[in-house]
Order: structure tokens, then sequence, then C-alpha cells
């Protein structure tokens, strides 16, 4: 389960995330969060959200500018356990 | 300071800002100030498409079994669009290339110039379908009140910046009289018109279109006006794109990650970008107002639109640093708009899928037999 973290978004309970089944986004959508998104392939922005802590991987660089602090969760996976504001 | 077509002047683009340092001369991409322009450039070349591909013979029957109110919502949008793509498909080029510094960023204007004109003539596609002869619809583009006060709004900063440029390049700094009137004009005061240009030109494409998208795509949801949708889609797709880029000049600035006069403007003027944002945002919710006047459709209806604009807004402007201004409105009303925004990748094989560029010509190659009943070899 090393690639399974942690991920806390809004103050909400932890979710398991399996940084190897898709997106952040995919997965917490799996969890049956309602989250911001358009194109999903990291050159909107619209996914943007907080993180507060924990480290995020990108699998597709995204085009979009990335705020310190923020992540879009359309095209990264956990590194760690998260606590993210989306 | 007039504006030479090739600098002669031995510069060194890594060290200009964006913009108002010297003009470009060679157009070379092997080192690169801000990379991110070329990456859009790619990105937008990548979603190339053509208007004439997208078929959209099927909305001509739909838009006739259309209610008055509904054609209403319909035709008006299109004006609106037109009107945002007709500024949008010059403005870039007239304001911003006078001014640039950057090769990447000089041709990142130019390509997204380019694809607003492919949108500019995607309407007139669309418009030559529905009516034999669509100038009525773009004569009235001038003449609407409602279309009229949004256009002021959108150009006076573009034409403000490009007045300033042009005494600035014929002139140079100082008191110009022109026409009886005095006009101080210095480097800093164009730096600041530059920058509400650019928070005007980020509203536009960060809100302005949604109304009509929304109500393109809740007209897609009822399977009618299917042909147009497609295009918006793509359009949406586009406008993304285009959104992204004027974000990264901003947060560039306020970063302080480019000119460091940049960053003195971007603080002072803050709250000016903020209105701009706050500005857009009544007047979508005006236009919403209007197009809804002598009813509904079936979907949509005001204030669900007003709530989708307050939506789009909260994380447009927390984009560019501001905290989201719309509280209670952080769950998006229409959630069935984001199937329509997410961007077709090349995934999927395109016969299968939604794809819209695959869909060519589909009414006309449904021929049968009897249609060709007296042709003959
Ligand atoms: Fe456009
Ligand atoms: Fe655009």
């Amino acid at each position: 389960m090393a690639n399974t973290f942690k991920v806390k978004v809004n103050g909400g309970p932890e979710l398991a995330v399996d940084a190897t089944e898709g997106t952040l986004l995919e997965a917490l959508e799996k969890h049956q969060l309602e989250m911001h998104y358009h194109c999903r392939s990291g050159f909107c922005g619209a996914c943007r959200s907080t993180l507060k802590s924990g480290t995020v991987r990108y699998t597709t660089e995204p085009l979009a500018y990335v705020r310190k602090g923020d992540i879009l969760p359309c095209c990264c996976v956990p590194e760690s356990d998260l606590d993210i504001e989306h | 300071m007039s504006y030479s077509t090739f600098n002669q002047e031995q510069n060194n683009p890594l060290t200009e800002p964006m913009f108002l340092g010297n003009s470009v001369n060679v157009a070379r991409y092997d080192q690169q100030k801000h990379s991110i322009f070329e990456k859009l450039i790619e990105k937008q070349i990548s979603f190339f498409w053509r208007p004439e591909e997208i078929d959209v013979s099927r909305d001509r029957i739909d838009f006739n079994k259309l209610t008055a109110s509904e054609k209403h919502v319909f035709i008006s949008n299109l004006k609106y669009q037109t009107l945002l793509d007709s500024i949008q498909g010059r403005s870039p080029n007239i304001a911003l290339l006078p001014i640039v510094s950057l090769p990447e960023l000089e041709t990142w204007i130019e390509t997204w110039s380019f694809f607003e004109t492919i949108h500019s003539r995607s309407y007139t596609h669309i418009l030559r379908n529905l009516f034999s002869d669509p100038s009525e619809v773009f004569e009235d583009i001038v003449i609407n009140e409602q279309i009229k006060i949004r256009a002021n709004d959108i150009s006076k900063y573009y034409d403000d910046l490009i007045f300033y440029t042009q005494l600035l390049q014929t002139h140079g700094e100082g008191d110009i009289v022109v026409d009886g009137k005095t006009y101080t004009v210095t480097q800093r005061e164009i730096k600041k018109k530059l920058f509400l240009c650019i928070n005007s030109v980020n509203a536009l494409e960060a809100i302005r279109f949604y109304v009509s998208f929304a109500c393109t795509f809740a007209f897609a949801e009822r399977e009618l006006m299917e042909g147009n949708a497609k295009i918006i889609k793509l359009i949406a797709r586009d406008e993304n794109v285009h959104l992204t880029s004027t974000q990264h000049i901003l947060n560039l600035w306020q970063y302080g990650e480019d000119d460091p006069e940049m960053k003195e403007i971007a603080e002072e003027l803050r709250g000016d970008a903020y209105e701009i944002f706050m500005t857009a945002v009544k007047q979508e919710k005006q236009w919403a107002h209007y197009l809804f006047k002598d009813g509904s459709m079936i979907g949509l209806n005001e204030s669900m639109l007003c709530q989708y604009v307050e939506y789009i807004a909260n994380l447009r402007m927390q984009a560019i640093g501001f905290d989201a201004p719309f509280e209670n409105q952080r769950s998006n009303p229409l959630p069935w708009m984001n199937k329509y925004l997410v961007s077709d990748n090349v995934q999927v094989a395109p016969q299968e899928s939604e794809i819209t560029s695959y869909l060519v010509g589909q009414i006309d190659s449904e021929v049968n037999a009897s249609d060709l009943g007296d042709f003959d070899l």
C-alpha cells in the first residue's frame, strides 16, 4: 500500500487515494466529492486547490499558472498524505 | 521612440520585460524568458479546427421549432459572441504587438488573435445555415443597446492603450496636444493602461462568454442546436487557453517575475482590477436578464445563470489572487456544463467519440438509392 495516501479535503474525513490509479481529481470524484474542473488536462486551471500540507507530483505539466501554495488536481497525483482546500 | 519592424539595437530578450522594453527583432525561440507562452502556442495550434468541418445543417430544423423567446436567447447570444470575437480577433494584435518585447509572447499574441478569427468565421457559418440572409443579425450588433453597453466597456481599455501607445511612439513622453486636448504621456502611465487592459481582457475571456456558453449547452442538453454546440465547445476550449495566457501575464507581474514597475502598478491598481471584474459580473447578470426577458427555456432561467456567473467568477478571481467574492456560490449550479468544457483529448478513436472535428457532412452522407433514381452515368 505504499502508493496509497490519506487525503483530507476542506477539513473533511481522510480519504484513501491510490496514486497509481488516475489523477487526484479522478480519485476525489470516486469518493463522491463535487470537484471543480473544466479541461481536465492542466491548461485551464479550473480545478485549482490550495495545498495545506503534503506534496504532489505532476503527471502532465500544468500550463495554467500555479500560484504559490496551489495545486491542479486534474494533472497530479499525491506523493504523501495531503490536506487540501478545494 | 517610433516603432521599428526590425529593431536593429542588439538587445538581450532574456532580460527584456514582457511589454514596453525594446521591440522584438529576431523571432527566435531557442532561448526564452517565459517559455510558457511557446507552450501555449503549441497547445493552441494542436487545437486547430475549421468551422466548415462541422455540419450545422440540422440546426435549421431545430431552430424553426424553438419558441420565440428561445429564438431570442439563441440569436442574442450569437450576436454578443460575434461582438466579442470581432474585438478579440484584432485587438490583441493592434494593442499589444506594438509594445511587446519577447519573441515567444509576440508569437503567442498573433496565434491567439488568429484563433479568434476562426471563431468569428464560425458565427457566419452558423448564421448562413439558419437564414438565407444573415445580414439583419449582423447589422443589429452595432445598433442593439444591450450589446453596445458591453462593447463600450470592453473596447475602451484597448482603445485607451492603443491611443497612448500611438502618442508615445510618435511624440515620445511629455504633454502632447491633440485637437486642443492635452495628454500626459509617460511610460508609467502606459503601463497602467496596459495593466487595466489585460485585466479587462482577462475578465472577458474568464466570464463574459459563459452566459452564452451556458445557453448553448442548455439547448444541447435537450438535443437541440447540436451543430452549434459542437462549434461552441471548440470555441470554449480555445478560450480556456487564452484565459490561461492573461492569467499568466497578470500573475507574472504580481509576483514580480517580470517587470518590477508592473509589480508596483499591480499593487497600486489592485482595486481597479477588482472593479473591472465585478463590473463584468454585473453586466453579465444584466445580460442574463435581457436574454430571458420574454421567458425562460427548459433547464435554464435567469437566476441559475446568475448563480453560474458568480460561481465561475469565484474560480477566475482566485486564479489571479483575489478572494472569492461570492462566498455562498461555491458549488456549481449547472453541473452539466462541465461535460462540454472538458477538453476532447486524443485518447479516444475519433469515430467512436464525440470529437467534433470528425463529424463532417453527417447529413449530406445520408443518401438513399431512390435519391439517385434519375441519375445515369
Ligand atoms: Fe474567441
Ligand atoms: Fe479568446
